[in-house]
């Protein structure tokens, strides 16, 4: 087991890191299309490798940021039931859907975008706007995602066991939205406060 | 009992759907596990169905391209823009500024401070789009001084809870960039067809503040004063409007003849800026012709105003689609933070990983709706919701009557990312066949669905203002008196009036088409246009000339029977009577 968990943390950390770089990518992804909009109508310049590359980002950035958004238990639920089970069961309702409903899932898709991308790869193949950007790295991300997902999937698996035999401590207990929003907004107010509080001052 | 099964797969699949998502494991992940669970069974099934299963392997290989598809859709890149651009104007405290300055000015007359709230609601709504932000800053700042000047306290919660949702309807809100992207239909035109509706809702709000100020005045009093802290001096903002005004018309006349119909946005722009630059100089030159309300006012109502332009002046007047407005108010909002000296690194730093996290569970919402799509429909899934839907007696009634009432209801419990992947595709086609327009259609979902920020007890609006506003009594820092805290009840009962409103307004969207249709504006939509040739018909040999109008060329060079008299006519009709069917 504690092997096992060993490898898991290799796993969190891997996705961790890039859960928290491709934040970056979103930015990019702004300037790029501001700049898009902008040179078109100034300087009348259009570039479809210009569009395309702005979804590129976003999409290594939603797909990058799945595995980490799936470690930190972020991924939205209906929790009208779930929330009222006491954690234990929660676990359970977890352990299971990783299993049964994640894992098949994310497993089925790294294997069928596999081929998808290696054959846009092995035929170079090239969006089909003019001047448009070379396809196999946006299905690449895809993939990546996926095959992201299926590590974490598994990394959660083992390290939902473990909490559930008592080996492994909560890392990530369940808020509910309200309680996510409620923090939220003590954040935004202590901010509003202390602003308020500096003006007060002046 | 096989061929029962096969036979009902459609409601089956949609009853675990249910069960699937209620259990509370994440819905993308449900979603998905229910359409891949089911596909299995429907291939299997395949055989026993008589054709109405067309589940099989090889469509399971479709998955990739369907992904491609989300990946690559344009148009949902708006939602971490918007998303971005509200995070960043949430935290540059431009709510706070408004709320301060129009607060002040409005104060002194009866109801007045209940009538900025709804103002700044309506400006913010326009430019962050973020319920959270306008009820937390209103609740902080706007409440307390309601309750010191002795507001009535369910009046003054509604206000603000219902004010804050605003965000919900006026463009640039995501609901609508889903909305429009799951019907299918352009984001520039969803906005379009909600703009008078949000405009009207407002109007509504303020209509409704009105009547309580002049039947119940002791619910809304006007501010001493004193609490005028900017001092006096309407008289100068009056008169700097009045010159901004005839700028803007000057400058409409001037650009009138190179822009034609955008002439009077940009005239606006126009006064905008020179007013706002008065303003500057007027402060930081000293020369002080201006009151320190009219500068305080310009100054801070005109960057929102600006950021507004920015974003839906420019997409409407299509100079922008939605995602390059998105981009450009992102860059906007940053450069006013910037200019605020609010943009520091850990405030771009945590607005970037909200985003990142709003975008990854959404966008894997959307994936999960592929999966559980591809099964639906395979299993002619959306033949029965269309069966189920236009067999609704009464009707367009009917059916925007069933609709409402279901999103209603599930506007209770679930998010409306959820709504709008799983539900509202399936509404398309009923929707069509009964002749309703699929703007018309995504506006009424988009007023119902913020109604549910309002309805108690699971209202994100009501639940917001209920953490922000004062629990236990307090001590009023101005007056020291000692004030009580406010109660859940007192808040959920504040909503009802403007429930009320809503639901009038959900209503009166339904009677009233109109509001929304103005989106076709001058564009012809050539599937409504009824094309009127009847002397032409007589007259033209066969059918070689018939179908010559449709393509709006004046047909001179044809063989016709009456010869070139008739043919240039032909644009005529068509231009000249669009008959629009909504």
């Amino acid at each position: 087991m504690q092997a096992m968990l060993a490898i898991t943390r290799g796993i969190d950390r891997v996705n961790a890191f890039i859960g928290k770089a491709v934040i970056w990518l979103i930015l990019l992804a702004v300037l790029v299309s501001a700049g898009n909009a902008l040179s078109r109508k100034l300087f009348n310049l259009s570039s479809n490798a210009w569009l395309e590359l702005q979804w590129y980002l976003f999409g290594a950035a939603f797909m990058g940021a799945a595995a980490y958004t799936l470690q930190q238990n972020e991924h939205i639920r209906i929790d009208v039931f779930y929330a009222s089970r006491s954690r234990k069961t929660q676990h359970w309702i977890d352990l299971l859907g990783h299993i049964f409903f994640l894992l098949p899932f994310v497993v089925l898709m790294s294997w069928l975008l596999w081929p998808y991308t290696i054959q846009a790869f092995r035929s170079g193949q090239i969006s089909t706007n003019a001047g448009g950007l070379i396809i196999w790295p946006a299905r690449a991300i895809l993939l990546a995602g996926f095959i992201m997902l299926t590590f974490q999937a598994l990394a959660e698996i083992v390290k939902k066991i473990a909490v559930i035999r008592g080996e492994l401590e909560d890392p990530h207990p369940f808020i509910s939205a309200q309680e996510q929003a409620l923090k939220e907004v003590e954040e935004l107010a202590a901010e509003v406060q202390a602003k308020a509080a500096a003006e007060g001052k002046k | 009992m096989i061929e029962l099964i096969a036979h009902n797969m459609a409601p089956i699949i949609f009853a675990s759907l249910v069960l699937f998502l209620l259990i509370g494991y994440p819905v993308s992940f449900s979603l998905a596990a229910n359409g891949l669970i089911f596909f299995v069974i429907g291939v299997w099934l395949a055989p026993y169905s008589n054709g109405e299963i067309t589940l099989d392997w090889p469509l399971l290989g479709t998955m990739p391209q369907r992904l491609w598809g989300i990946i690559s859709n344009e148009t949902l890149l708006a939602i971490p823009f918007f998303t971005f651009m509200g995070i960043i104007l949430e935290r540059s405290g431009m709510a706070e500024d408004l709320l301060d300055t129009i607060g002040q000015l409005f104060g002194p007359i009866r109801g007045g401070l209940a009538f900025a709230v709804i103002l700044v609601g309506e400006l913010l709504a326009a430019t962050t789009g973020v319920v959270a932000a306008s009820v937390i800053a209103m609740g902080l700042i706007s409440l307390p001084i309601m309750l010191r000047y002795g507001y009535d306290r369910r009046t003054a919660t509604g206000v603000i809870a219902a004010s804050g949702t605003l965000a919900q309807i006026i463009p640039p809100s995501l609901v609508l960039i889903v909305l429009a992207d799951q019907l299918g239909r352009s984001v520039g035109d969803m906005y379009k067809g909600a703009l008078f509706p949000g405009l009207i809702l407002t109007g509504m709000y303020l209509g409704y503040v009105c009547m309580v100020a002049i039947f119940q005045p002791h619910k809304v009093p006007a501010l001493p004063p004193e609490a005028r802290t900017l001092g006096g001096g309407v008289t100068s903002l009056l008169v700097m409007l009045a010159i901004g005004v005839a700028l803007s018309y000057g400058a409409h006349l001037w650009l009138y003849e190179s822009w034609g119909a955008n002439a009077d946005i940009l005239g606006a722009t126009v006064g905008t800026i020179v007013v706002y630059f008065y303003a500057l100089a007027d402060r930081y030159l000293g020369l002080n012709l201006l009151s320190r309300l009219a500068q305080q006012v310009i100054m801070v109502l005109i960057p929102p105003l600006a950021l507004i332009f920015l974003v839906l002046g420019t997409i409407f007047i299509g100079l922008a689609t939605p995602t390059e407005g998105g981009a450009m108010g992102a860059v906007g909002a940053m450069v006013l933070a910037f200019s605020k000296g609010r943009f520091k690194f850990p405030v771009l730093q945590s607005a970037l990983i909200a985003t990142t996290r709003l975008s990854a569970f959404v966008m894997f919402v959307l994936i999960g709706a592929r999966m559980f799509s591809l099964t639906f429909y395979g299993v002619n899934g959306h033949v029965w919701v269309e069966e189920l839907l236009t067999g609704v007696p009464g009707g367009q009634m009917g059916f925007l009557l069933v609709v409402n009432l279901i999103i209603f209801v599930l506007g209770f419990f679930i998010d409306f990312f959820e709504i709008a992947f799983i539900l509202v595709p399936l509404l398309i086609a009923p929707a069509q066949n009964l002749g309703i327009d699929l703007i018309w259609l995504g506006v009424i979902i988009g007023v119902n669905l913020q109604t549910s920020f309002l309805t108690p007890p699971f209202g994100f609006a009501l639940f917001y203002l209920r953490s922000v506003a004062a629990k236990v009594p307090y001590l009023d820092k101005v007056t020291g008196k000692k004030m009580d805290g406010i109660k859940t009840g007192e808040i959920y009962k504040g909503a009802i009036p403007f429930i009320i409103i809503q639901v009038a307004m959900i209503i009166a969207v339904v009677f009233f088409p109109q509001m929304v249709m103005r989106y076709k504006g001058a564009v012809v939509d050539p599937s409504s246009i009824e094309i009127k040739v009847p002397t032409l018909q007589t007259l033209a040999p066969g059918g070689t000339t018939l179908g010559a109008p449709t393509l709006g060329a004046p047909n001179l060079g044809t063989p016709d029977a009456s010869g070139g008299t008739v043919a240039p006519t032909l644009p005529g009709p068509k231009l000249g009577a669009p008959v629009i069917n909504p």
